[in-house]
């Protein structure tokens, strides 16, 4: 068991090629999707939803559990019926694309026929789309399946089917990835693969990879920009960067000198707050670590520990999709698109 | 198209369902022949070896194992919701009619070298114990036609199948449906001297008209049936078709 789900090294290297061997520079597709709308009796599961996926960038797609992702997914590709809005690929929606599997490859479902072997499964996928029978082969190897391949799905794991829904969509050699809560069951290696083997596909081969999760943690490393849903709406949009430098306390300074009070005094003003913890320890909000020691130097206070406290973009994560007033509270001006609450 | 029909069949082939209704087609076409040929003349209701209605019954029995090529049908197209795989082939194939249209040809093209098994066992049974009885019946003529009939009626079964999997998606309830309706319904509204003029309307009655019985209430003739009961499986397949592009895969 173990043995399948290893770090396979060759997989990243090997999807450097397309089938025939040749290194292939793959035309950019935007991802596109606009107003969608979904109601499912009288629960609204997704509210007039907007944003763009970027081509050479992972997104990562982010929510509570219930936000909506996997029915905005879902209907993005098709598979539910939108009462308004949708998604377009490169201006197409995605039942119009010619080859739909070329240009997009999706991790919706883990399931499989559980007496059909994970190699037969890829080659029905292969016939449907007028593949080489040898594709099903390739994508086993290049997530690392290769042995399991001959093996009835329904004795997987988790991880190794997390990893069969990956091949399937890697079938086509996309220029898309949507890959919905991808992470599910991997062990912590396979994460490790994973995140690897999807910035590889961004960076290196100019796709577009849109990945979803409930936790931040899961993908912050691995995400270059983020769209943030909460109960079916657009709570931001934007870089990681955007996302921690829009944020309140995003970064205070703490400082311990046997002069605190003095110090406090020193860095008064400019918009700054301060709170003395005690007689030698400040917490200072609004100001650099680069600020506060040229002041302490600049008035001879002598300093014994200066660093700076980031609140994590998991509390900041947690912030914007806990309720409607933290989020409805974000500070103007911030380079991300905000959404007013609900 | 045939990109997708081949699919199917991958499909098909690569699980061992299709094997196991298919013996049970077998066993059944292939008992029942032996069963009738066995007590030809001695039970009462059974008509002598040798006899037009003998031959006429024990080739029509092959008929009876249609319920096995409904479930394969039925089972052909609701495992894709009942194991998920209706979203990977759903993205393949965006277009939902061509899938259901791919799974109907697929199917009745499959069931025709199935059909044929389930013939052979038959005519093998009856040759070969009505033979040991000393008058095996002649491969002619209406004895033929009876075999072709039976060999249609499985086929469009199957049809009829893949539709009903695209209108009732829950595996389990179109199976215990599809039984229910045949082996209750349908003998009860048989039954009732008020509606049972219904019955060779249905597609019970249909197959009675195509392979006759000899204990057979009104029915419809022969050509009359075959088309009415292609165009059950026509319509359980176009109705499954338009339900299936219009519904969520959730």
């Amino acid at each position: 068991m173990a043995g399948h789900e290893k770090i396979n090294e060759e997989g990243v290297i090997a999807t450097g090629s397309t089938a025939t061997g040749t290194p292939a520079r793959r035309d950019p597709v935007r991802v596109e999707v606009a107003g969608l709308t979904k109601t499912f009796g009288a629960v609204r599961a997704v509210d007039d939803l907007s944003f763009t996926v970027e081509p050479g960038s992972v997104t990562g797609f982010l929510g509570p559990n219930g936000a909506g992702k996997t029915t905005t997914l879902r209907m993005a590709l098709g598979l539910l019926v939108a009462d308004r809005g949708g998604a377009t690929f490169n201006g197409r929606a995605y039942r119009d694309l010619p080859e739909p599997t070329r240009t997009v490859g999706a991790v919706l479902e883990t399931a499989f026929h559980p007496a059909r072997s994970g190699l037969n499964h890829l080659r029905v996928y292969c016939r449907a789309a007028g593949f080489p029978i040898s594709r099903a082969d390739e994508v086993l190897h290049q997530v690392g399946l290769g042995d399991a391949g001959k093996r009835r799905a329904g004795g997987y794991s988790l991880g190794m089917r997390q990893r069969l829904a990956l091949a399937t969509a890697l079938l086509g050699d996309p220029s898309v990835l949507v890959l919905d809560e991808p992470a599910n069951g991997l062990d912590p290696e396979g994460i490790q693969w994973l995140r690897g083997f999807l910035r590889h596909l961004a960076h290196a081969e100019g796709r577009t990879v849109l990945v979803s999760s409930h936790l931040l943690a899961e993908v912050e490393q691995t995400v270059d920009r983020v769209v943030i849903v909460g109960a079916g709406r657009l709570v931001r949009e934007g870089s990681i960067a955007e996302l921690r430098a829009g944020s309140d306390g995003a970064g205070s300074v703490v400082v311990r000198s046997p002069e605190a009070a003095r110090l406090a005094q020193v860095l008064q003003g400019d918009g700054r707050r301060i709170g003395l913890e005690d007689a030698t320890r400040l917490t200072v909000t609004g100001a650099t670590t680069d600020e506060v020691g040229a002041a302490a130097f600049a008035a001879g206070v002598e300093l014994h520990e200066l660093a700076s406290h980031s609140s994590g973009l998991e509390q900041i994560y947690f912030q914007l999709t806990s309720g409607t007033e933290q989020y409805a509270a974000a500070p103007a001006g911030s380079a991300m698109q905000q959404e007013g609450s609900r | 198209m045939s990109a997708l029909v081949r699919a199917e069949w991958t499909k098909l082939f690569t699980t061992k369902t299709w094997l196991g209704l298919l013996l049970g087609a077998c066993l059944l076409a292939g008992g029942f022949a032996a069963l009738f040929t066995g007590l030809a003349g001695q039970d009462e209701g059974l008509p002598a070896l040798g006899s037009r209605q003998f031959e006429e019954l024990v080739f029509s029995v092959a008929a009876n194992a249609s319920v096995f090529l409904l479930i394969l049908g039925i089972i052909g197209m609701t495992q894709e919701y009942r194991h998920r795989t209706a979203t990977p082939t759903f993205l393949s194939t965006p277009r939902r009619g061509r899938v259901i249209t791919a799974k109907v040809l697929a199917y009745a093209l499959v069931a025709v070298p199935m059909a044929l098994v389930v013939l052979a066992v038959t005519v093998l049974v009856v040759q070969l114990y009505a033979g040991a009885r000393g008058n095996a019946p002649e491969l002619a003529g209406d004895n033929l036609q009876t075999l072709a009939a039976s060999g249609l009626v499985l086929v469009v079964f199957t049809v009829i199948g893949v539709g009903v999997g695209a209108l009732v998606r829950n595996q389990v309830g179109a199976i215990v449906g599809a039984l229910v309706y045949l082996n209750v319904i349908e003998p009860i509204v048989a039954s009732i001297g008020a509606i049972s003029g219904a019955y060779k309307w249905l597609p019970g009655g249909a197959v009675q008209a195509i392979t006759s019985d000899f204990e057979a209430p009104d029915l419809l003739e022969p050509w009359q049936g075959t088309i009415l009961l292609l165009a059950y499986g026509v319509v359980a397949a176009i109705l499954g078709t338009w339900l299936a592009s219009r519904r969520d895969v959730v």
